[in-house]
């Protein structure tokens, strides 16, 4: 709130200074950011030196081909897959936490992971196909249109009349509980090898990246972010209320439904690629916001990027925890997250929310 | 005025509800005090139907895989089966008919192990009308259910131990004198194996046909282990991919049991004995290359019903392994196999994934053998011990199927060992 007040009330070089100081911050994440890849990509069990892997970057031609493959088949898809997927998860968390006007709004809150979670197990256990595809795209793309299920669900739901962001949130809890108990039911009929392989399924993998499905989560990004960034104004006037909103002349419902499209669609393309990474899309924006404020211009960049770095972040500790066995990424992301997190929330002087 | 005509009217009401609670509450107290003495009765009748007709058997304790003490009346009549894939055990003991004394199992061989359960139920349609439960913990089971079973006593393996002992089940049977007998062939089986099958044979009366199943699979065990004994060959490094074929991810494997067990007492070096604590585990893919493994072995069987047209090795009972064949070839153009000696040598094997929870594991261990060391292992043909653990302790005959193997082995490839039977 506070980067929209001092436009109006304080002097223009001090606005300057703020946007200055913004523009640092946001520099700053993406330093680490890179810092962050490069660790990934250097990190392994493999123990190449730095800088073969370095010019196994630059020059693949010229590197062995074991760097090669472990560089660009093994290490590359999961840290840039790790970017990309955090990337999508934050940013679709503070877009629903924008819109629902809700802290606690994030893709999971909504049910679009929980319904694919349910995809996902009825095409790992029964072989069920929701569209005539190759069996190597069958679990995600059950993920997928479970999850866009959800969402138009959602969004069927918040069309009738009356309907406030608080009924929205309250609907998205209900599809919570009983996309997860659907998941059960497919459970409790599954076999052993199946329950196992649902398990591990939602409890998320980064080692399911490929080339392909990070050329998807990118491309996915790539369209909503300009969609988002054109709204931008729009968006950050909502955060100060439905009411002022409208009276700045912002269509809200319309507002609402089309960033429900976009948020559906960023949070249901990770999830079914690399299953239920949760945490992210709640933290994210979260400490987006308390870095730099609610301005969109740089609230949506910054938690894009925060995203990218906690997902990244915790690759690489995942990788290292344990030398050569994989850690879950999703225990890791939140074992890593909510410490930082709370620390965040407990030493910010102002309001958080 | 009123008011107080309305407390009244309250007041009255009120009384008229607590009236018609107690008239209810009394019903409701005579309804079960009426089901209660039949049911009572019934059960002694049933207790002392149970004892004349048990008279001529003698009660027997025995000590169980948890070592408890328990107290059965033997030869059972009447057994449940915690577990559906026991039946592998208690088939070698009941030969002629299998399930005979089976009451009630769990549905996990019908799920796990399709291929195996239509051969049984070819045999023995009635197999199908045996009451099943299911539940996907590593649980316990229905004990209503159990009960009306009334069995002479019911089989467990011990990871339902946490679960039963939780919901106090072994006491609740024990008020009806049904016992409880905890086994395992599935987390130590080397170890715990042959225990379990002499507790069957104690229990069933069939001590020495248990006696000669231990001494079959003792003998086919230790045709491995003393030639590795014996000719210390180099162990060469293995990487077992788990369950390959059903997620797309890589490089789920065992640790230092079961397969990763296996692959020890054939003379193999398992690299995910390093990495993983438990049983089961996930290798980082590249930490795989790193390994450079000499020999990778995929488990898998015919998951169609799961991953249509996945990438699966259909290996089991039947199985086309020229298709298998096929379908193994996808595997090593897998990242984490790039530039390894397995992959420079195409020492790719897939084998029946089932053998991980089943008591004939032992061939399981002859075959890898025979995969890591050929030379050491040219005359010992797994399929021909798999043939006659069938002919002498199987209802129905062997059906090869279970391995395939991409550097094709000189003497007696799993295809063409099949045709040679041995006596």
């Amino acid at each position: 709130m506070s980067a929209v007040l001092p436009a109006e009330t304080v002097q223009r070089d001090a606005y300057r200074r703020l946007v200055r100081r913004k523009q640092l911050m946001l520099a700053a994440i993406v330093v680490l950011l890179v810092l962050s890849v490069l660790l990934d990509l250097a990190l392994g069990p493999a123990s190449y030196r730095f800088g073969d892997v370095v010019r196994a970057l630059f020059l693949p031609d010229e590197a062995p081909l074991q760097l090669q493959v472990v560089l660009w088949e093994i290490r590359l898809p999961v840290a840039l897959m790790a970017l990309a997927v955090g990337a999508a998860l934050s940013l679709a968390g503070a877009q629903m936490q924008t819109i629902l006007n809700n802290p606690l709004a994030s893709p999971f809150t909504l049910g679009i992971s929980a319904a694919a979670s349910f995809g996902a197990a009825l095409g790992l256990a029964f072989g069920v196909k929701l569209l005539p595809v190759a069996a190597d795209y069958l679990v995600p793309v059950n993920a997928f249109l479970m999850a866009m299920l959800s969402a138009f669900l959602i969004h069927m739901l918040s069309m009738r009349r009356g309907v406030t962001a608080e009924t929205i949130v309250l609907l998205g809890i209900a599809l919570v509980f009983t996309f997860n108990a659907l998941l059960a039911l497919v459970q409790y009929f599954a076999s052993e090898q199946a329950v196992a392989a649902v398990v591990f399924w939602t409890m998320g993998s980064l080692t399911k990246a490929t080339w392909t499905k990070l050329a998807i989560t990118c491309a996915v990004i790539a369209v909503t972010l300009p969609l988002f960034a054109r709204r931008a104004w729009a968006l950050t006037a909502l955060r100060l209320g439905e009411d002022k909103a409208a009276s700045f002349g912002v269509d809200v419902a319309r507002l609402r439904f089309h960033t429900l499209v976009l948020v559906s669609l960023l949070a249901a393309i990770p999830v079914a690629f690399v299953g239920t990474i949760g945490f992210i899309g709640l933290v994210g924006p979260h400490i987006a916001r308390m870095l730099i404020g609610e301005d969109q211009r740089f609230f949506l960049p910054a938690s894009l990027l925060t995203g990218a770095l906690v997902l990244s972040v915790s690759s690489v500790v995942s990788k290292t925890l344990i030398p050569g066995a994989i850690f879950p990424i999703g225990v890791v992301t939140s074992l890593i997250g909510v410490p930082f997190f709370i620390s965040l929330i407990l030493g910010s002087r102002r309001n958080a929310w | 005025m009123a008011t107080q005509s309305a407390t009244q009217s309250s007041s009255q009401s009120g009384r008229t509800a607590v009236l018609l609670l107690l008239v209810l509450g009394c019903m409701l107290g005579a309804y079960f005090l009426f089901l209660r003495t039949p049911g009572g009765t019934d059960r002694d009748a049933a207790r002392q139907a149970a004892n004349t007709s048990r008279e001529e058997r003698s009660v027997v304790t025995v000590t169980d895989l948890l070592g408890r003490k328990v107290d059965v009346r033997v030869p059972v009549q009447r057994v449940i089966l915690g577990e559906g894939r026991q039946l592998y055990l208690v088939a070698a003991l009941d030969t002629d008919n299998p399930i005979k004394r089976v009451v009630g199992w769990r549905k996990d061989m019908i799920q796990a192990d399709p291929d195996t359960y239509k051969r049984y139920l070819k045999q023995f349609p009635a197999i199908a009308d045996i009451p099943t439960f299911g539940g996907f913990e590593d649980g316990t089971f229905d004990i209503e259910q159990a009960i009306s079973q009334k069995p002479d006593v019911i089989f467990l393996n011990i990871e339902a131990r946490r679960a039963t002992e939780d919901a106090r089940h072994i006491e609740k049977l024990g008020a009806l004198g049904i016992p409880v007998v905890y086994i395992d062939f599935r987390h130590y089986p080397i170890e715990h194996a042959e225990p379990t099958m002499r507790l069957f044979g104690k229990l069933f009366g069939k001590e020495a046909r248990a006696d000669e199943f231990i001494r079959f699979r003792d003998e086919q065990i230790r045709r491995v282990t003393d030639a590795i004994e014996a000719g210390k060959p180099a162990r060469p490094k293995v990487f077992i991919e788990r369950i390959g074929g059903y997620t797309q991810d890589c490089c789920l494997s065992f640790g230092n049991e079961n397969f990763g067990k296996f692959v020890e007492l054939a003379g193999g070096d398992n690299i995910g004995k390093q990495f993983i604590r438990g049983t089961f585990g996930q290798l980082n893919p590249e930490q795989v290359v790193a390994s450079n493994p000499d020999q990778i072995v995929v488990t898998s069987a015919n998951w169609e019903a799961y991953a249509l047209g996945g990438s699966w090795v259909g290996v089991g009972p039947g199985a086309d392994l020229k298709e298998a064949a096929r379908k193994l070839e996808a595997y090593t153009a897998r990242p984490a196999y790039a530039g390894t000696t397995a992959r420079e040598r195409r020492a790719f094997h897939a084998i029946w994934h089932q053998f991980y929870n089943s008591p004939y594991e032992f061939i399981a261990i002859q075959q890898l053998a025979k995969w890591f060391h050929p030379a050491l292992f040219a005359d010992l043909d797994p399929d021909a011990t798999f043939r006659s653990l069938h002919e002498r302790f199987l209802p129905f005959g062997h059906e090869p199927g279970y391995f395939v193997s991409l550097n094709a082995i000189p003497a007696g490839s799993a295809a063409q060992s099949a045709s040679e039977a041995r006596p």
